[in-house]
């Protein structure tokens, strides 16, 4: 469904990724995993047409897209829930599921894509009149989720979406990702949380300083001797 | 007792089309997150507009801002299409520079009028310039009132633009978030580019409401700008309700300074106001309600 390969991307003369391939396959819950700073939030931004790659090609149901500017990747189908939120803070939480679906397709199901959206996380129903940037920690993920579901994607893209949430919410975030994800979204999931993210995801990849150093399916990495040394503390 | 009614009234009326060119400013600057100095001057673009109708057809100003309105919208996007957009593309240019070159399209413009129209002070004197109502013993001018009240329609069909439509969510989202609106889709640079039109039809607006009681030359933008300005910051940047409260706290200082010291010291109070909320509110009256 996605295919990246050989990208390198860097900020003016500052290089951070290098000859970095992989894909992800139609259904699948794909992680990229890796330390702060390793490049997940910029390969994600470098997919997301925010950055164009020095070299290589990202190619997403068969278009090469590396080229294509940012706002026109949600209408392709690429939701990105972005690292840290990034909510419209001033805007109710209606309002900020409205930004969600901008695209004509999405446009004409707005309705109901928002009532379905609200099953899933009721807290927003009760909260849609309420500023965002009101909402608490917890509740905001949930409508970062939200307003990336909105757009009906096809790969819904999820950069750290554990980030200062509570180990209670954290788990209930992941069973909500696993959720979405057997209603047939492909989901690309970027996590520092990697013991969780390994028992979850159908497959792994894991960025090191730019590069990508090893990849397998969840319990073959839960037992590479690298993994468990370097982050898993084992 | 009558004389301070009929000031504060009036200061009021005057405040509402002010705050509409002042709401037209910081819907820039929150987008742009850039002061536009050459607002004022859009400002004088859209009053000699509607003076030009007025003279040369002889339409009333307040049909001559259906016409000014349009125009300034199409100035408006093509400024902000073919030159600020042209600097923001370059990253080696800060904003700063942005904020010159709305001083040189100030320059240009101001320049521009006095070429066509030389420096003379000219004037729209229609059958309803001075005419006035009573209420009580406060006589009230009849242009201010119907300025005002037009300001206020602006204001509010502005409010559920922005509130109700698609592309009026995507200005304010692109306000609070550029890139997080690009992930949603929002094509950002069209929407700079609209938003600076609407800003431009709303000063002209402002501006044509006002040509029955101002003198217009071609500096004049400069006082708009200044009046802009001291509002946006009264108000706290960004702000539509914010905007009129300082629309109308403008006015009223004016107002008053203008009858209870001196006609000439008008412009004074409004600086003066500006000084006192820059030194102990510097967040504009939002900061009030905030904790
Ligand atoms: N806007 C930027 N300008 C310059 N360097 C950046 C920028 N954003 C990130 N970097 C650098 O790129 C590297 C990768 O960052 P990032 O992709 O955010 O990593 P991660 O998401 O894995 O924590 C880091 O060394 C970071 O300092
Ligand atoms: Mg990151």
């Amino acid at each position: 469904m996605l295919k990246v390969e050989n990208i390198d991307v860097a900020y003016g003369d500052l290089q951070v990724l290098w000859d970095v391939s992989f894909t992800v396959q139609e259904g699948e819950l794909l992680a990229l995993l890796g330390a702060n700073g390793a490049g997940k939030t910029t390969i994600l931004n470098t997919i997301s047409g925010l950055l164009r790659p020095r070299r290589g090609s990202i190619r997403f149901l068969g278009e090469e897209i590396s080229r294509v500017p940012g706002h026109k990747l949600a209408e392709l189908g690429i939701a990105h829930v972005p690292e840290g939120r990034r909510l419209f803070p001033e805007m109710t939480v209606k309002e900020n599921l409205e930004m969600g679906s901008l695209s004509p397709e999405a446009k004409k199901k707005r309705k109901e894509t928002m009532e379905w959206v609200y099953t899933l996380f009721p807290i927003l129903k009760e909260r849609q009149n309420q500023e965002a940037g009101t909402l608490s920690g917890g509740q905001q993920q949930m409508l970062a989720i939200g307003r990336g579901l909105m757009a009906l994607p096809k790969l819904l893209m999820l950069d750290e979406p554990s980030l200062g949430l509570s180990p209670l919410l954290v788990s209930q975030v992941f069973e909500i990702i696993q959720d979405i994800n057997r209603q047939e979204i492909t989901v690309l999931l970027v996590e520092q949380n990697v013991m969780h993210v390994l028992k979850m995801c159908s497959r792994a990849y894991v960025l090191e300083n730019g590069r990508l150093v090893l990849q397998g399916s969840g319990p073959e990495l839960l037992n590479n001797q690298h993994v468990k040394e370097a982050y898993l503390g084992i | 007792m009558s004389l301070f009614g009929q000031t504060v009234i009036c200061g009021i009326l005057l405040g509402g089309m002010y705050a509409l060119i002042a709401i037209g400013m910081t819907l820039i600057m929150g987008v742009m997150k850039i002061i536009n100095l050459a607002h004022g001057a859009l400002v004088m673009v859209g009053m000699y507009i509607t003076y030009v109708c007025y003279k040369s057809w002889g339409l009333d100003p307040y049909i001559g801002m259906l016409i000014a309105m349009p125009a300034l919208f199409l100035i408006g996007c093509l400024i902000q299409r073919y030159m600020i957009n042209r600097l923001v593309e370059v990253d080696s240019i800060l904003p700063e520079n942005q904020v010159l070159l709305t001083v040189g399209i100030m320059l240009v413009l101001t320049e521009l009028a006095r070429l066509i129209f030389k420096s003379d002070y000219r004037s729209v004197t229609t059958g309803y310039s001075s005419s006035t109502f009573f209420v009580g013993d406060m006589s009230i001018s009849i242009p201010m009132t119907v300025g005002f009240f037009i300001a206020m329609a602006f204001t509010y069909l502005l409010h559920l633009f922005l509130t109700r439509t698609d592309l009026g969510r995507s200005i304010r989202a692109t306000a609070q978030d550029r890139n997080a609106a690009i992930y949603m889709g929002v094509n950002a640079p069209r929407v700079t580019v609209i938003t600076f039109g609407i800003g431009s039809a709303l000063a002209a607006a402002g501006g044509s409401l006002l040509l029955p009681l101002f003198y217009l030359w071609p500096d004049i933008g400069h006082l708009f700008t200044a009046k802009a300005f001291i509002i946006t910051i009264l108000g706290g940047m960004g702000s539509t309700m914010g905007a009129i409260f300082g629309g109308l706290t403008l006015g009223i200082a004016e107002s008053l300074g203008a009858t209870y010291i001196s006609m000439g010291y008008k412009d004074v109070v409004g600086l003066v106001i500006f000084l006192l909320v820059l030194l102990f509110l510097p967040g504009g009256f939002k900061s009030l309600t905030k904790r």
